[in-house]
């Protein structure tokens, strides 16, 4: 059959013999002309099986399409782009109150302000960082003399200070002095009151609310430089120092939930078994914790006592301490992670974190246990942090002795008051995975100034620090898992999207976009709320279990499905329409040439 | 309930004062402090067929959790399993990793161990939540993931609704909120039990369960692990909280090397062992956190009668004879420790002698005097162990890929004349089993089919079926559930069930890798509600009573749990799709090519090109022969004349055709016929 098919395109084509019979002329050359028309009945019918190929194809490429949700590619390019370029930062207000200053032609508010605005530009770091405020501060200043009261003007607020009241106030009593600031002044603005008083030595306290006060004789200069210091230092940036946990990182779940997994670990229970009344310790000390933090996370606290769990690490005996020392180094290795069975919670759902305190109590042959800083000294709270995990603090009991006649162990308790040293402890550890000082003295360029501890753990100034870094590290987040899913769903063009992931995405961003509108208003718990609310959308759609599953029809797959059939098809149709049209330009040509040489005769 | 003999309710009598007598000593037992509590028994028991059965009882209890913050702070208690009972409101779960088969002839099938430990292979689970009817598969879905995390095991596969089942009164009574499921073909291993040890308090750092050295148990017969959790504080009862019992059960083999060469006799010697011959490890110190830490020796029943019946011969009783050294040796065995106390049975239901328990406390051991328990036999003997009233056993009829039967057959252990002898002269005794039987979908079982033999002859369903549940398989839903209640005459001597079933058809994805291997059929499990499994042993009242004594105590039903069958199932040639695509789509093209080719076909042209070619050819082939037929003649060569030639040759050619066309006519007919 192959061959009479190639028969047209050979030269020896022999028209029809109707004309060859009938054909008188001499010069009628059958092979080069022909005197009727070509028929055309073949080619168009060829050319509509190719075209009706042609037409089919897109309906099967529909039919074989996996399903793919839009998703808004550019928005969340966008998003991350916006991320990135301007971080998020929020408006605060501040307001400085000079008390018992003489009135000089300086001591105006409006020149003190840009003072202490000149000042604080200077401090706040060049690239404005992530979750902290926006750099056009807004100052009040109030200048309380005995000659009158002065304030800033044309702004969008007033300041709740009543000029004169700082008379009845005694400055030793911190405390006192808290409770009575807080009361006059309030507020969600940040406010430093300096007084110039008789005595020396100036003292500067950091209250637990959102104000501080600086007492002593000190120079206009120096007041206004510590102001702007405290402004910017702490209420700003939380009295963080350099080097210490970045704000990226949050142990905030996902879902916003931490779960605090207390673990009191026995190292050998043939020497003692100690156990501890958690039950009061997480009435008394964590429950106000957990309710001050409300606003940054969901907390859950368990606890649980295991033994049989040696360190992995090794210490050593050292006569001038008569204890036994590990030191830095050792860290790495000191949480034994094939014996202490510390679990993941099953309580805590899908994608809470899970913050592991540990109080390990050493054996009797380790006993006392004391860790050496580098510098050679030896920890005052004998304990230490891992990012992102938790933290380990060493117990020791109290005589380190042990009945080696009995055979039946030490039963003992930890009693409260030791209790209540292990959880100042760890009270500090949890700060420090947060990125808050642990101890309470924070020391600037221009002096040192004493931070008031909170009896929830956290002071309403620190809240609002976590509060801000909390909602930027949500927005950060959410746009990087948004870019990967993203940048993952390209790559695999024949990966199945629900509808579902679409919309996940879709509220992701329009929350994300909430937050960052909220958070240039200034409105903190909406804004902390609606970030937390795109990050647990986006891990939501990141993690959806269709993507999850290997649901992946590649394109190799449906070639190898289809190739059989369409292939030897489409090779058929093809040629089939192509030798026909080529057999066609050539009987027209022939017709032409008859065509011509009859109308040339004629 | 009315109709019962008069003796089997004298039975009832003894039984209930019994569990009087229990409800008594157990109310001492519920007075619980708020602490946490956990004990560890480890019960050793000589088997008939020379092993020795090691089964190691873990109980720790958690106070109710009402009391301490919703249970979360935990001392002793894992604190995985609370969270789990929290969160799934669990009010009873049991899970069971098993390897082997308890064998029920040998190694008994009427005492506690036997009812409650011996386990169908691979994983068994079932728990029952107390949650609303509607919660109660979401629930169940969740736990089985859970436990797939917690135990390193694929019980996830529990989730699919195709493989549990609700049974509503032959296995568990509940109402309604239990789930059953089995996995057969579950391989168990150490990283199984890696998970289970770390719910103890001191893991296998300490204790009894430093007797766990992985290669000896594992080398075992039997071997199964077993988690019992009962949390009736979702039932309302407020006095107890979790209770965590974790039993290992392993039936060993120890060395009988130099042993038993001595006695030349018919029956051999059993071979001697120790702790640290069978388990390769010595007791070197108990848990310091468990309240009572014991090993129990237990000889059965049938031993004991043979002891005493020596004893008989020596005119020495057995009860006489309490001096220390006394339970030490005896003409049979001797004991390398003294026991600290002898226990025995208080009343056995079986007729023969009661057992004794030999008690050990561990707390006296230490790391410098090791308690290694040894058993030196002297003299052989034989004994049986106390058996369930019928034994079970189930197997395939049929062949081939198409349909089968399955056989349950029950014969009788003579149990049962022995325990209800004096019953058969009124006749109207009967003997109640219970059969629970869950099959998969694809093995599509006929219920109506069911057909009931007693003592080899038919009967009639409904005279022996007291009573019956069947809920027929949905493909790919759920599958085929039958609970059976049947009440056979008490001499029954056999009895044997069947059905019928058809192998039904999979989906090509819903085959199991190697699915040429074939597919199980959970094990049915037979049990006998009239007869309970229940050794009560003599105690002082002021000791506080072990947990797993106190567990052999509790009125569990006769169970026993038959083979797991093997239905192979006809398995597709898996690249098969690919070879119906390749050959529907190369028959499709083929047909599409030689259409379009027919439409585009001008004949005419095509029968003239043949012909003018056909020509040339046959010229040239003419040619060639007379070319040849010259020079065999030896004649000089002529050019013949094309046309007549080329006529003849076409005539030559149609003759071949015709010839073809009736060759081919006629093997049609010849095979056609």
């Amino acid at each position: 059959m192959a061959d009479i098919s190639e028969a047209p395109g050979e030269t020896h084509q022999i028209s029809e013999t109707t004309h060859k019979a009938e054909e008188p002329e001499s010069d009628f050359d059958p092979k080069t002309m022909r005197n009727s028309k070509p028929g055309i009945k073949r080619l168009i019918l060829t050319l509509s099986v190719l075209f009706s190929f042609l037409l089919g194809f897109p309906f099967l490429w529909k039919s074989v399409e996996i399903y793919r949700a839009p998703l808004p590619f550019r928005e969340i390019d966008m998003l991350s782009a916006q991320i990135e370029s301007n971080p998020l930062l929020f408006p605060c207000h501040f307001q400085a109150i000079f008390v018992g200053f003489d009135s000089k032609p300086s001591m105006t508010p409006d020149a003190l302000g840009s003072s202490i605005l000149s000042q604080m530009t200077k401090l706040t770091a060049k690239p404005p960082q992530c979750g902290t405020c926006s750099t056009n501060f807004s100052i009040a200043v109030t200048v309380d003399s005995s000659s009158g009261c002065i304030q800033t003007r044309n702004l969008e607020y007033t300041s709740s200070w009543r000029c004169g009241s700082m008379g009845t106030i005694d400055f030793s009593d911190d405390e006192g002095v808290d409770k009575a600031l807080a009361d006059s002044l309030g507020g969600k603005v940040y406010s430093v009151v300096v007084v110039n008083g008789d005595r020396e030595e100036v003292s500067a306290v950091v209250g637990k609310y959102r104000h501080a006060w600086v007492v002593g004789r000190v120079s206009e200069a120096e007041a206004v430089a510590r102001a702007a210091e405290i402004f910017v230092k702490v209420f700003m940036n939380g009295g963080k120092e350099e080097g210490l946990i970045h704000g990226e990182f949050m142990p905030v779940g996902a879902d916003g939930k931490i779960v605090l997994s207390f673990n009191l670990l026995n190292s050998d229970p043939q020497d003692w078994v100690y156990d501890w009344d958690f039950q009061s310790i997480d009435e008394t000390l964590l429950a106000p914790v957990i309710e001050a933090l409300e606003s940054v996370a969901n907390i859950s606290v368990e606890s649980q006592v295991l033994y049989h769990t040696p360190k992995s690490s090794f210490s050593h005996w050292d006569d001038e301490q008569e204890s036994y020392i590990f030191s830095t180094k050792d860290l790495p290795f000191f949480v034994n992670s094939n014996e202490w069975h510390l679990d993941t919670s099953i309580a805590a759902g899908g994608r809470s974190k899970i913050l592991q305190f540990v109080v390990y109590i050493p054996s009797a042959r380790e006993c006392p246990l004391l860790l050496q800083l580098p510098n050679g000294e030896i920890s005052k709270t004998n304990g230490f942090i891992s990012p992102m995990w938790g933290g380990v603090l060493v117990w020791n009991p109290k005589d380190c002795l042990k009945d080696s006649e009995s055979q039946h162990p030490l039963r003992r308790t930890i009693s409260q008051q030791d209790l209540q040293e292990v959880f100042e402890v760890v009270m500090g550890q949890f700060r420090q995975l947060f990125g808050l000082k642990s101890n309470n003295v924070y020391v600037g360029a221009s002096g040192t100034s004493s931070l008031l501890a909170s009896e929830r753990g956290f002071t309403e100034w620190e809240l609002d620090v976590l509060s801000r870094q909390h909602t930027c590290f949500n927005l950060h987040s959410c746009a990087t898992t948004l870019g990967s899913l993203s940048r993952l769903v390209q790559s695999l063009p024949r990966m199945i999207i629900m509808d579902e992931i679409g919309k996940q995405v879709m509220y992701s961003l329009e929350a994300a976009n909430l937050a960052r509108s909220n958070a240039s208003l200034g409105l903190y718990d909406a804004s902390a709320v609606s970030s937390r609310q795109a990050r647990s959308l986006a891990e939501d759609a990141f993690f959806h279990p269709s993507i999850m599953s290997v649901s992946y029809y590649s394109f190799e797959h449906c070639f190898a499905v289809y190739s059989p059939f369409f292939l030897p098809v489409s090779m058929h149709v093809l040629l089939a329409a192509l030798r026909e049209w080529r057999r066609y330009k050539q009987e027209n040509k022939k017709y032409v040439a008859w065509k011509t040489k009859v109308k040339k005769d004629s | 309930m009315a109709h019962l003999p008069r003796p089997t309710l004298s039975l009832f009598l003894v039984l209930s004062l019994q569990i009087i007598f229990s409800a008594i000593a157990f109310g001492s037992d519920f007075q619980e402090s708020d602490e946490e509590e956990f004990s560890e028994e480890l019960l050793l028991r000589p088997l008939p067929d020379r092993k020795v059965l090691a089964h190691f009882h873990f109980e720790s209890r958690a106070p109710p959790s009402l009391s301490d913050s919703h249970g979360r702070h935990h001392h002793l208690f894992p604190k995985a399993i609370a969270q789990l009972v929290q969160k799934f409101r669990v009010k009873e779960m049991e899970l069971s990793f098993t390897q082997g088969r308890w064998n029920y002839d040998r190694w008994g099938g009427f005492d506690p161990i036997s009812s409650s430990n011996a386990k169908p292979p691979g994983v068994e689970l079932w728990a029952a939540f107390d949650v609303p009817q509607y919660l109660v598969d979401a629930s169940w879905k969740n736990l089985t993931h859970t436990l797939s995390g917690l135990f390193c095991a694929s019980i996830n596969f529990l989730e699919s609704s195709t493989t549990y089942s609700a049974p509503e009164w032959s296995f568990h009574p509940s109402s309604g909120s239990l789930r059953y499921g089995t996995l057969p073909r579950e391989a168990v291993c150490t990283e199984n039990l890696t998970p289970w040890l770390k719910l103890l308090p001191c893991r296998d750092k300490a204790g009894l369960s430093v007797l766990m050295d992985r290669p000896s148990i594992y080398r075992g017969f039997y071997h199964s692990q077993q988690l019992r959790l009962t949390s009736p504080e979702f039932e309302g009862r407020l006095e107890s909280g979790i209770v965590l019992k974790q039993t290992l059960t392993v039936v060993l083999q120890p060395d009988s090397q130099g042993a038993s060469n001595t006695y030349s006799s018919e029956t051999k010697l059993q071979p001697s062992w120790s702790l640290s011959s069978i388990f390769g490890r010595k007791v070197t110190s108990r848990c310091v956190l468990a309240k009572s830490s014991n090993i129990y020796l237990q000889l059965e029943g049938g031993l004991v009668t043979e002891l005493e019946n020596v004893r008989k011969e020596n005119v020495i009783s057995w009860i006489d004879n309490v001096g220390s050294e006394g339970w030490r040796t005896n003409p049979f065995f001797d004991l390398s420790v003294n026991p600290d106390s002898v226990l025995r049975e208080v009343n056995s239901l079986h007729g023969s002698s009661s057992s004794v328990l030999y008690e050990y406390s561990v707390a006296k051991y230490s790391d410098s005097r090791p308690f290694d328990l040894g058993l030196k036999w002297k003299s052989p003997v034989v004994w049986s162990c106390p058996q369930a009233p019928l034994h079970a056993s189930r197997f395939l009829m049929g062949s081939g890929n198409e349909r089968g039967a399955i056989a349950i057959s029950l014969i009788s252990t003579g149990l049962n004349e022995h325990f209800l002898g004096a019953n058969i002269v009124e006749g109207s005794c009967k003997l109640e089993v219970d059969i629970f039987q869950v099959v998969p979908w694809y093995v599509k079982v006929y219920y109506h089919t069911l057909r009931v033999f007693v003592n080899g002859q038919p009967q009639a369903v409904t005279d022996v079926v007291e009573k019956m549940r069947v809920s027929p398989s949905e493909d790919k839903v759920s599958p085929g559930v039958m609970e059976l209640v049947l009440k056979f005459p008490c001499d029954v001597k056999s009895a044997a069930l069947t059905l019928e079933f058809d192998k039904g058809f999979l989906h090509i994805d819903e085959y199991p890798p190697d699915a040429n291997q074939g597919f199980d059929i959970p094990s049915a499990i037979i049990s006998f509600p009239n007869f309970h499994a229940r050794t009560h042993y003599f105690e002082d009242s002021s000791l506080k009573r072990s947990p797993m004594l106190s567990k052999f105590q509790e009125k569990s039903r006769v169970r026993s749990y038959s083979e797991v069958l093997l239905v192979p199932l006809t398995t597709p040639d898996f690249s098969m799709p690919y070879n119906v695509i390749t050959i529907t789509c190369t028959a499709f093209a083929l047909y599409f090519g030689s259409l379009l080719n027919v439409l585009r076909r001008r004949v005419g042209e095509e029968e003239r090109f043949l012909k003018n070619r056909a020509a040339k050819k046959a010229g040239r082939l003419a040619q060639l022969l007379s070319m040849l037929s010259a020079k065999i003649r030896g004649k000089k060569w002529e050019h013949p004349q094309s046309p007549s030639a080329s006529s003849s040759f076409i005539s030559l050619k149609l003759i071949v055709k015709v010839v073809l066309v009736t060759g081919i006519a006629i093997a049609w007919q010849y095979y056609s016929q």
